[in-house]
């Protein structure tokens, strides 16, 4: 079970990311900004999981990809392993990599159609020159494996497989270069809830065996309880609570946590109206934007 | 030290993988995608019809000079405008030369050019396009103003005025103004895929991989416009043979006795009163061609990218 | 009598690899003013039964048999401008994307009052009165000044709830919801379910929720209807169906699913389904769910289908092994 023992493994500080809004044909000026993340800061242990709950447009994703610097942040602070990445140098930046991978949401969109199912697996392996051809290739066979995938398929291509399969190479890519943190962006999503219960198992025996610290991203509130250690709630670029799942969940403090776990269907139908009476007084906080 | 943890993993990926049952089931029904973009494209008739007719006219002009008796350069005054025949198929010019072999040779020089001028284009377009997509940014404003400005220009007259900067009409010199007058829509084209395909997840692992740019491009974003750029094939050679059939015509053709449907059609266009078989079989040709490549073109982007037609 | 019967429904769909029978023999009622819920996974054939009985299923798609007998109406029996005539007026229909749904180049005003018009053949100041009472009556605020804005100006949410205003805007006896709450955060889907109830009571208006999420119909259903590999395989009351289901497949699907709620959830592991639903062009010829089933056992589960039947008044259930009926424990739950 996850070993969550002092040393922040990620700490990340007021960090912002902010998208210009553009206009004009000819010259460009920046009329204004969205504010995708607005100083948001939280930690991962190492062999913790951190789930980062919100809805859509809440940031979640943009603070995943600023952590993972696929996004430049626009300020703030990413402290990896004690090594400050939003200042690093491509170089640096390729070593810090194979500590820190990332799963995403779209099983069809993640994985290179004219790639087979071995290319894929063992392109970390190549990318950071480990081993040779046929130790790559046996390595990418384990990876297989593990994850509870036929390395008998190794020569086909993505598209000859479920969403859930493709999901599993995935997740074999992002644990090749043996990472220390994983960020989950949204990984189970796209499932049918049998295979969802799949992938949500196999991250966390991975998680066990392999002491694999995740930051989890996801809009199910169930499904994040399900896989974190603490969790943080965001609602408009900003963490509006944060603590142990448990306490989160149970007691929530924010208005828009309330409100967001109040909304949550419940797979039994006899609490139906309590949570509908729960859900009305929190109807003024969720009056939504038109 | 890291080697060290790279074992250490090794041993563990080892002995789970060896614990652990295949709970993930067996592959799809074998799939592949090249088999149904096949299957979509023989299902469209009209696709195929051309196809056949392509491959037709491709034969025709590479066999009928070995086969065919006729002289397409000996001149033989005795022989000059003979109305289509058993001896001449499609007739003889005014020189008495066998006008079917000199239709294939002329479609000979006309195909080559295009093919040639086609996949200069291509060469040109996907890298010019190819790299303003990929880089983004300051680079890709840069690049394609500059396309916006060229994009102004009518098509023709900058192929003229390359030939005129070269002064010779040869093979090579046209297909150098063919391909300096119509690399521009490969190029957008090809900037807009890459764009695309750069929000691909997959990209953006490979991103998170640490990949170097040459392997991004290379590996995961170029192989996958592979499907846009042989639609674009078909689409580009039909504009480019047409370009060079219009130059021929209004006299910026290959010089005699060589020629290419282009010439053949403006030596025909001199005596088309008396002798109208002589204009109207090259551009019966053109005609064939142009349309054959364009229902290959829809054919294949139909059956490459079943989307588009869904929609 | 029921208000719509839906009776051993077939709708097979042509593919190069063979005929892939996307939902085979489906079969159930609905009374007025009920809430049934349809659920299952996808690919399951729940959006598909909709479609056959709506009369929208396209080439290759083709309904083969069964009917569906609405008021004394086989749907599947009428043509054209009769049953354009039902849709839309008699049945109301709303579906999953709410911005591909509405046409984004008419106002949200006009998209309204078309329906009005056309059946219920209503003046324009009248068509356009019924339209704010209809914005009002699915909470969209400002109602008379928003309905001459166009949908982009519109959340996703707010556009769900002007694609029910539509769908109730002839005062329906049927409502069908197909996954009307998926592309929506959560927050906004508990606004939209809360709204669908109301109108149901309301208007006296029978709803058809079709769901993946064992949650939503939890919450909405008063009758339960869960689909697999094209069948169904469990009918029951919402009550009886979360209380006792009865079905390997429910009971594995109900724990498959990640609670909210309780303690040492973090450390447990969720029950998962091995292997993925069967391939339905060549399915199994035993209990479609036997493959993955851990109850399946060395009887006739592999080699002959089960029937639906009623294992206790009310809750019908298509399985050899029942939960009510075991003895034995089960071979290998994961």
């Amino acid at each position: 079970m996850p070993t969550t023992t002092g040393e922040p493994l990620l700490v990340v500080k007021n960090l912002k990311k902010y998208f210009p809004i553009r206009k004009g044909i000819l010259i460009d000026r920046t009329v204004d900004h969205v504010k995708a993340v607005d100083d948001v800061s939280f930690e991962v242990r190492a062999g913790e999981t951190l789930g980062l709950v919100g809805e859509s447009g809440s940031g979640k994703t943009t603070s995943g990809y600023c952590v993972l610097q696929l996004l430049k942040p626009t300020s703030g602070s990413v402290l990896f392993n004690g090594q400050e990445l939003t200042k690093m140098r491509k170089a640096g930046l390729r070593q810090v990599r194979r500590d820190l991978q990332v799963v995403f949401q779209d099983p069809y969109a993640s994985l290179n159609p004219r790639m087979t199912v071995g290319d894929i697996v063992s392109e970390p392996l190549l990318v950071h020159d480990i081993g040779d051809r046929r130790s790559r290739r046996r390595s990418a066979e384990q990876l297989l494996e593990v994850v509870g995938f036929n390395p008998d398929f190794i020569n086909r291509y993505p598209h000859e497989f479920s969403g859930g399969q493709r999901q599993r190479i995935g997740i074999a890519r992002a644990l090749a270069l043996n990472p220390s943190l994983i960020v989950c962006d949204e990984p189970v999503s796209a499932l049918d809830v049998s295979i969802q219960a799949q992938i949500l198992n196999l991250l966390k025996d991975l998680q066990a065996e392999f002491g694999l610290a995740y930051l989890f991203i996801a809009h199910d509130l169930a499904v994040v309880r399900t896989m974190s250690d603490r969790i943080a709630v965001m609602n408009r670029g900003k963490i509006v609570e944060e603590g142990p799942a448990e306490e989160v969940y149970s007691n929530p403090q924010d208005p828009y946590s309330q409100a967001l776990l109040a909304a949550v269907p419940i797979p039994d139908p006899r609490r139906m109206r309590e949570r509908r009476a729960e859900r009305r007084k929190h109807q003024d906080v969720l009056a939504e934007s038109i | 030290m890291v080697t060290d943890r790279r074992s250490e993993f090794e041993a563990t990926l080892t002995r789970t993988a060896e614990a652990r049952g295949q709970e993930a089931g067996a592959a799809l029904q074998r799939a592949s995608l090249l088999r149904d973009a096949i299957h979509r494209f023989i299902r469209n008739r009209a696709a195929v019809v051309a196809a056949v007719a392509f491959v037709v006219m491709v034969g025709f002009v590479i066999l009928t000079p070995w086969l065919s008796h006729g002289s397409a350069y000996g001149v033989d005054f005795a022989q000059a405008y003979k109305s289509p025949s058993w001896a001449h198929p499609f007739g003889t010019d005014e020189f008495g030369r066998d006008l079917l072999v000199r239709t294939a040779l002329g479609g000979r020089v006309s195909i080559a050019i295009g093919f040639a001028a086609t996949i200069a284009i291509m060469i040109v377009g996907i890298l010019y396009g190819a790299i303003s997509g990929f880089a983004g940014g300051r680079i890709d404003d840069m690049l394609m103003r500059f396309l916006d400005a060229l994009y102004g220009l009518p098509y023709l007259p900058f192929a003229i005025i390359t030939l005129a900067i070269f002064g010779t009409v040869n093979f090579w010199t046209m297909v150098v103004a063919l391909t300096i007058a119509s690399w521009f829509t490969t190029a957008r084209v090809m900037r807009g895929q890459i764009i695309t395909l750069k929000e691909n997840d997959y990209v953006r692992a490979a991103n998170a991989l640490g990949a170097r740019w040459y392997r991004v491009l290379f590996r995961h974003l170029l192989p996958n416009t592979l499907g846009v750029i042989l639609i674009f094939v078909f689409l580009e050679l039909p504009g480019v043979v047409l370009g060079e059939a219009f130059l021929s015509f209004i006299g910026l053709g290959i010089s005699p006795p060589k020629a290419s449907w282009g010439t053949l059609a403006q030596d025909g266009y001199s005596a088309y009163e008396a002798h109208p078989y002589i204009i109207i079989i090259p551009s019966l040709a053109i005609a064939w061609l142009i349309l054959s490549a364009f229902f290959v073109a829809d054919g294949l982007r139909d059956a490459l990218d079943p989307r588009t037609r869904e929609t | 009598m029921p208000l719509l019967a839906v009776n051993n429904l077939h709708t097979f769909f042509k593919t190069r690899e063979g005929e892939v029978r996307a939902v085979d023999g489906v079969s159930f009622t609905i009374d007025r003013g009920t809430m049934l819920g349809i659920v299952g996974e996808s690919g399951c054939g729940k959006s598909v039964t909709m479609l056959s009985i709506m009369g929208l299923i396209e080439l290759p798609g083709r309904v083969v048999d069964g009917s569906a007998v609405f008021q004394g109406r086989d749907l599947l029996k009428l043509k054209g401008a009769t049953l354009e005539d039902i849709r839309g007026h008699e049945i109301g229909m709303i579906f999953q994307d709410p911005m591909t749904s509405l046409n984004p180049t008419l106002t949200i005003g006009t998209q309204i009052t078309e329906t009005l018009r056309r059946h219920l053949g209503m003046s324009k100041q009248q068509a356009r009165k019924r339209a704010i009472e209809l914005l009002q009556e699915v909470h969209i605020p400002n109602a008379s000044s928003r309905l001459d804005d166009y949908p982009h100006r519109y959340s996703g949410g707010m556009r769900q709830r002007v694609m029910i205003a539509i769908a109730i805007s002839c005062n329906p006896k049927l409502l069908i919801a197909d996954e009307p709450t998926t592309a929506l955060d959560v927050t906004v889907q508990a606004g939209v379910l809360d709204l669908l109830h109301e109108l149901r009571s309301e208007h006296e208006m029978a709803v058809i929720i079709i769901t993946h999420d064992m949650g939503v119909v939890a919450e909405t259903a008063n009758d339960i209807l869960v689909m697999y590999a094209g069948q169904v395989v469990e009918h029951a009351s919402a009550y009886d169906l979360f209380d006792r289901p009865e079905h390997p497949y429910t009971e594995a699907l109900l724990e498959a699913l990640p609670q909210v709620e309780g303690e040492g959830i973090r450390d447990g592991r969720l029950r998962s389904i091995p292997g993925r639903p069967p391939d339905l062009i060549d399915p199994p010829k035993g209990c479609r769910f036997a493959p993955r089933c851990a109850y399946a056992g060395l009887d006739d589960c592999a080699v002959v289908q089960p029937e639906l039947r009623e294992i206790r008044p009310g809750h019908w259930v298509r399985s050899r092994h029942p939960a009510s009926e075991r003895v034995a424990q089960p071979v290998g739950v994961g």
